[in-house]
């Protein structure tokens, strides 16, 4: 049965290729990152890493929400708040027709987030406390949450590497732990690229997403070197044929999984709460990643020339 | 064929078993569900790590306060070794549970050194100023603010810099009142000496309305050897120009003299009122601070998160809409491909889900969004084995295989791919639950419980509901299991 016919052997170096393109892409977007923009790191990190509060509350009104612009209720915030400092650094929005207010701004304690509320209702109008949604995170703590994810992310790369150097033999370890890293990194790199593009930040759910993709791009990997190494024991054909027949027979499988994952995902996306967004998207790029590097570039590693 | 009987037996039994769970044992839902506010408070220590007693008795001080504040279903936890998390259900305001519990409540009592009392006199004078500014400045319409009050409250300001000898470093008007205010509390605290008697010799704290006016105050009980240590203290400054300041975390809240009438004995009865000018509610946040005891170290409050009880109960239909989408479309695409082994599949992953949230509710496990999201994440998982075994099914039939070989040996040949390949997944839920925050160990619970499950229902359930469909003879049709054009390959 072979309902799949992909010239692994013949494309060898256009796989190999196109993987180095996305990963210099990749890092390049992670260097300018560093050294180019505002915040100073490989990846713009949100305020679960750096603190910082956020704040979401929907305005009570009848009928529509009447227009405000932004610069005018931060100057009125201005002129009433105590505390001026945080105002200098603040960002305001509204959304959903006027509806939603959000707002980012530095750390703030308690008593001045209700402050910035109260005097917020004095500007437009009454809130709809029921609709709130408010974070307020300490700098120490995000730098702690930061160093908390960064050792997640390593000692699970370090469980998932031991794993499989006892699980196969060293060479197809090497190669199944190239290709997550491969995924790892070119998430990653969309992610600074989204960064400097969008100002699309990250927080400890991306580092979470980053774990997943891990272990579910290993789970792929760790298929098809199966039926490679099964079909290796029985083969008919030569070396490079038989991985190249093993592989066209894992692609429907791999696919349909990964489509079946990418389905839940997507749903979150379109239905889920506005908090999973990003989280979702990234997961669903590290899946797409994922299956690409098992069924295309993990297998090319093994090809003798 | 008896034991699959017994097998299905079992998975019948399970599902009974999991709505009965599930009916008895609602799912605990986390606060961005059901709406809430949640503390993570920092303990503070400057040199080496914090111990477990200092933990323990952290947490009971935190426990205390809480309890006397009076909210209700508040949930206190302690996380890694030196935080704690308070959660508040409902629309409670988090605010007077941050301002209470953010202090450290260390009450001292002190004496006036002797001398200094014209150095007290002018402090306090000061003090009054600073604290009648910080008021003007707060009441402050919005219009006001270019006319002359702001620049009035700025030369006063100014004055009582001179006065004290002290610049102030802060950039903004109201940073610089607030630091002239802790400077003024500082230097009349270091007017005082020590005394051995603290707070740890209180037995009750109280509050009452004073009767001459509408201000509060706040009544001590010490226990008796304290009741003997003021009594001490009082005597000897009896009749003297030297004052007994009561002390709260560095700042002084009353400076009062003993008359000399307890020269001899001094003012015994194992009581005391500090009556500073206390709102009703200044005074019981008092109350429960000195009812609690004060912290063995400091603590900070570093990350508080609110959401509404609305905006929760649109989190729960958001997620419920998500899950059922993608069981759905799940299901559609496992038909359309699988034909009878989709809808096999199908049926395993509603078992999947029962069996899940049945485990949720026993564990228990409280579900938040990320959870939830793990949920709807370990749906995908779970089809993950049945594609590996059907797609094996599939090769042994098109190699001309009969129905039940194929099943059979579909089943066993991915068995280890199947297994293998989950754990890895596992390794990285296991670690995120062990170093992940409260918010992330939630997704990692979720995740990881989904992916064993999905062992269970993908490798046995689904194999016992074939099974059982294999022995009806309709059934049997191999058309059924694979779409018709495929067989041209």
């Amino acid at each position: 049965m072979k309902l799949f016919n992909i010239e692994l052997i013949k494309n060898k170096r256009k796989i190999i290729g196109f993987s180095g393109f996305l990963i210099l892409l990749s890092l390049l977007g992670i260097l300018y990152s560093t050294f180019n923009t505002s915040y100073k790191k490989p990846i713009n990190l949100g305020m679960d890493f750096v603190g910082g509060n956020e704040l979401r509350i929907e305005r009570v009104c009848k009928g529509g929400c009447s227009d405000v612009s932004p610069d005018s209720v931060l100057e009125n915030l201005r002129r009433i708040s105590n505390n001026k400092t945080f105002l200098n650094n603040i960002k305001l929005q509204f959304q959903n027709d006027n509806k939603l207010i959000s707002i980012r701004s530095p750390y703030l304690s308690i008593e001045e987030s209700n402050n910035l509320i109260t005097n917020l209702e004095n500007i437009i109008g009454p809130l709809n406390y029921e609709s709130k949604d408010s974070r307020l995170i300490g700098p120490k703590l995000g730098k702690r949450l930061l160093t908390n994810c960064v050792t997640s992310l390593l000692v699970s790369l370090l469980a998932i590497s031991i794993y499989i150097t006892i699980r196969f033999d060293r060479k197809y370890a090497l190669f199944a732990l190239l290709a997550l890293f491969h995924d790892l990194i070119i998430v990653f790199g969309i992610f600074s690229w989204l960064g400097i593009l969008l100002s699309v930040e990250v927080n400890s759910l991306f580092a979470v997403s980053l774990l997943t993709i891990a272990g579910y791009s290993v789970n792929d990997t760790v298929v098809i070197f199966d039926r490679i190494r099964e079909n290796l024991r029985s083969r008919k054909e030569g070396f490079n044929e038989t991985i190249q027949l093993s592989v066209n027979e894992s692609i429907r499988r791999t696919t349909f999984t990964s489509i079946t994952t990418l389905i839940p995902l997507l749903s979150i996306m379109l239905f889920g709460s506005y908090s999973l967004f990003w989280f979702s998207l990234s997961l669903s790029l590290g899946i797409i990643v994922g299956s690409y590097s098992s069924i295309l570039l993990a297998p090319s590693f093994l090809l003798k020339e | 064929m008896k034991r699959r009987q017994g097998w299905l037996f079992f998975i019948i039994f399970l599902l009974t078993l999991s709505v009965y769970l599930l009916i008895n044992y609602p799912l605990q839902l986390g606060l961005d569900l059901k709406g809430g506010s949640q503390l993570t408070l920092q303990i503070i220590k400057e040199e080496g790590k914090v111990t477990r007693d200092e933990l323990e008795a952290v947490n009971s001080v935190i426990d205390k306060r809480v309890n006397n504040l009076g909210v209700s279903e508040s949930n206190l936890q302690t996380l890694g070794g030196d935080q704690l998390i308070l959660e508040l259900p409902g629309e409670q305001n988090p605010l007077v549970a941050s301002r209470v519990l953010g202090k450290t409540a260390l009450l001292e009592f002190r004496i006036q050194k002797i001398g200094t009392s014209k150095e007290l006199k002018s402090l306090q004078l000061q003090r009054f100023n600073i604290k009648e500014l910080l008021e003007q400045y707060t009441s402050l319409e919005k219009n006001q603010y270019e006319n002359n009050f702001y620049k009035t409250i700025q030369a006063n300001l100014k004055e009582i810099e001179q006065e004290l000898n002290f610049s102030s470093t802060s950039q903004d008007l109201y940073g610089k009142l607030i630091e002239i205010k802790k400077y003024i509390d500082n230097e009349i605290t270091n007017l005082f000496l020590k005394t051995d008697l603290s707070g740890k010799d209180l037995i009750n704290a109280g509050r009452r309305q004073e009767q001459t006016n509408s201000n509060w105050e706040v009544l001590l009980t010490f226990s008796n050897s304290g009741g003997d240590k003021f009594a001490e203290i009082t005597k000897s400054i009896a009749g003297t120009d030297q004052l007994l300041a009561i002390i709260l975390d560095g700042e002084s809240i009353s400076e009062a003299s003993v008359g000399s009438q307890f020269a001899n004995t001094g003012i015994t009865g194992g009581s005391a009122t500090i009556s500073g000018n206390f709102s009703a509610e200044k005074a019981r946040e008092l109350e429960v601070q000195l009812k609690g005891g004060s912290l063995p170290l400091p603590i900070e409050i570093v990350e508080t998160n609110t959401i509404g009880a609305l905006l929760g109960s649109k989190n729960i239909f958001k997620s419920l809409y998500a899950a059922i989408s993608g069981l759905v479309f799940v299901g559609i695409f496992m038909i359309f491909n699988y034909r009878i082994l989709g809808f096999v599949s199908v049926l395993s992953l509603v078992l999947y889900g029962f069996f899940n949230l049945a485990l949720y509710s026993l564990i228990p496990i409280t579900l938040t969004l990320p959870g939830i999201s793990g949920l709807i994440l370990s749906i995908g998982m779970a089809v993950d084995a049945n594609i590996l075994i059907f797609e094996r099914i599939r090769e042994e039939l098109y190699n001309g295989n009969s129905l039940t070989r194929s099943i059979d040996s579909g089943f066993q040949r991915a068995n280890s791919s199947i297994v293998d390949g989950h754990i890895t997944t596992l390794l990285s839920c296991f670690v995120l639950f062990l170093l992940g925050t409260n918010f992330v160990k939630g997704f990692a619970a979720t995740l990881g419980i989904g992916v064993l499950t999905s062992l269970f229902t993908s490798l046995n359930c689904s194999k016992t509901i074939l099974r059982f469909f294999t022995t009806y003879q309709s059934l049997r049709q191999k058309n059924l299991y694979l779409p018709k054009n495929n067989f041209s390959n």
